[in-house]
């Protein structure tokens, strides 16, 4: 329906209604291959790498495990949405804790692919293609070190814990604990477990085929919800608004960690958008954008939730907000 | 519904966005390609998984919350089918802030009635005088961007991904008097540009000889 043709005393409401809808099939559509990558690449590891190997021997100790997990982003570049499936298959597999979550949060920016749409974008400004990668990974660190300290059964998604539990040796999970998380705790295995024997060995290409489609699908209704979300908060919320406060050093930050969360752009372009506005705030609230983004968004949320309970999804955000502040705040010390 | 059903569907929904021409109105081109083969890709993969079920003798039960979410998510889909995407481009306009990048050198070794709408915006925030480009010839196309305060601005969007993005790039137009253009009525106009006094500064404004409304462009997003 065109503008034209609606009733005049309609056309404000409808017109937000249908720019909403286009904003929401817009960021679904390009999310969509991204996922469908991580999915893949998720898929194949399980394949070709059997269980039981060279994941669970991956460093544990608190600040090593991080910096392995980010250093893999290198060798894995997708954006956010497409790393959800690949650290849930490192979890599942078994993967250290620590290094499964650096990997989680320091991949999304610490890839060629990200690194170079940032130079691409910010030819002039050296100090921002230092301090983007610097402050993911540091924030990667912090996130990692901050979600391990809860005990597992408060951290991850109840059907992953089972699947986790299942990768573990004996010696650590008996079999009742194995079967349902703990004994006696809540839930059973359901959602990207259901049907499906979780096997040690390497799955058939049938098996690999109905578990990622599986995982696929279901992480695809979360992406349809996170994109929906996020087109309805950004047609309601005026950009303006955010960026009017781009003068003022806590101000901007506040505003643009806002509005990395409410756009929810993917990290590979998200340099591109900001360029777009970086004249217009300070470098500290330009910088809180690039690295709050492919951390934390509207988008995201519904992902997040198959790998982490609610209240660590809360934690990780609220983590994320202080770090990303605090590197915000302390690069409008050095730079204004 | 079957997985590979839900699977199907969705590639389909996919595939259809690429290749009706819908993307050219939602995404950047360079992105075009990896859609399409991502719905081929699901597509063919629902298909395979359709061919390869071993045909069961017992139906197995449905979990609820499995049933409601690849209900609410095929759903979903067939929205995105039966539903395309129209979005107010004044509406959106007016959301966001203006900020382009950097000025290509193209934009300046054009001719004047070469320069897209875009370029021109490029390059009058380039220069500081306005009077460089007096007189100039302009041969543009855009959309009318409804103002607060001020007559519309024929504008155009630009993206760098998708419409979450887009950035409005926008020109003051010397509108006929008492004919001002209804919003996101798409407008070609060939005329000239004129340095005036709008509020109290000194502004490059297209002076149209020719105003014709045109179709919404196939590609209507600029990079």
């Amino acid at each position: 329906m065109t503008s034209r043709s609606r009733p005049r005393h309609l056309i404000p409401a409808l017109n937000r209604f249908a720019t909403a809808w286009a904003i929401y099939q817009g960021l679904l559509l390009e999310a969509i291959p991204f996922l469908l990558l991580g999915v893949l690449i998720a898929g194949l590891a399980r394949w070709l790498v059997p269980q039981n190997t060279w994941i669970r021997r991956l460093p544990r100790q608190a600040l090593l495990a991080p910096i392995t997990g980010a250093l893999m982003g290198f060798a894995l570049p997708a954006c956010e949405c497409g790393n959800v499936p690949v650290a849930r298959r490192m979890l599942a597999s078994g993967a250290p804790l620590g290094t499964a979550f650096g990997f989680l949060f320091a991949a999304p920016v610490l890839n060629p692919i990200v690194m170079a749409s940032t130079w691409a974008a910010f030819p002039d400004q050296p100090w921002l293609l230092i301090a983007r990668p610097l402050g993911a990974f540091l924030i990667a660190v912090m996130l990692s070190l901050t979600l391990t300290l809860l005990p597992e059964r408060q951290l991850l998604e109840q059907a992953l814990l089972s699947e986790r539990r299942m990768n573990q040796p004996l010696s650590r999970y008996s079999l009742l604990e194995r079967s349902g998380g703990l004994v006696g705790g809540e839930g059973s295995q359901t959602s990207l477990l259901e049907g499906t024997a979780v096997a040690t060995d390497r799955p058939t290409p049938r098996q690999m085929l109905k578990q990622s489609s599986r995982e696929f699908l279901e992480l695809m209704a979360l992406l349809v919800l996170g994109s929906l979300l996020s087109a309805v908060v950004q047609t309601w919320l005026p950009r303006s608004w955010l960026l009017a406060v781009g003068g003022a050093p806590t101000t901007s930050i506040l505003a643009l960690m806002l509005l990395a969360v409410v756009v929810s752009v993917c990290s590979s372009v998200d340099a591109f958008l900001a360029l777009g506005f970086a004249a217009q705030v300070t470098p500290g609230a330009l910088l809180a954008f690039l690295l709050l983004g492919p951390v934390v968004d509207l988008k995201l949320v519904g992902l997040f939730s198959v790998l982490m309970r609610p209240r660590a999804i809360a934690i990780t955000t609220a983590t994320a907000s202080l770090g990303v502040l605090l590197i915000g705040q302390w690069i409008n010390l050095w730079r204004l | 519904m079957s997985r590979a059903l839900l699977l199907m569907l969705w590639g389909w929904t996919v595939l259809w966005s690429w290749g009706s021409g819908r993307l050219d109105l939602l995404l950047r081109n360079v992105f075009h390609g990896l859609v399409g083969t991502a719905g081929l890709a699901m597509l063919a993969t629902g298909l395979l998984m359709l061919f390869k079920q071993r045909p069961r003798r017992e139906r197995r039960r449905w979990n609820d919350v499995r049933r409601w979410r690849d209900l609410a998510s095929a759903s979903m889909a067939v929205m995105i089918l039966v539903l395309p995407p129209e979005p107010s481009f004044s509406d959106l306009a007016s959301n966001r802030p203006e900020g382009l990048p950097q000025a290509p050198e193209l934009a300046f070794v054009l001719p004047p009635e070469q320069r897209t709408l875009t370029e021109w915006v490029r390059v009058l925030r380039s220069q500081a005088d306005p009077n460089l480009v007096n007189g100039n010839p302009v041969n543009i196309s855009g959309f009318v961007w409804r103002q607060p305060d001020a007559p519309p601005l024929l504008a155009r969007l630009t993206v760098r991904c998708c419409l979450a993005d887009a950035t409005p790039a926008g020109l003051p137009v010397a509108w006929p008097e008492n004919k001002e253009p209804e919003p996101d009525a798409w407008l070609a106009i060939r005329g000239q540009m004129e340095v005036r006094m709008v509020q109290g500064e000194a502004t490059a404004v297209v002076v149209p000889d020719t105003i014709q409304a045109i179709p919404r462009p196939q590609r209507p997003l600029e990079p």
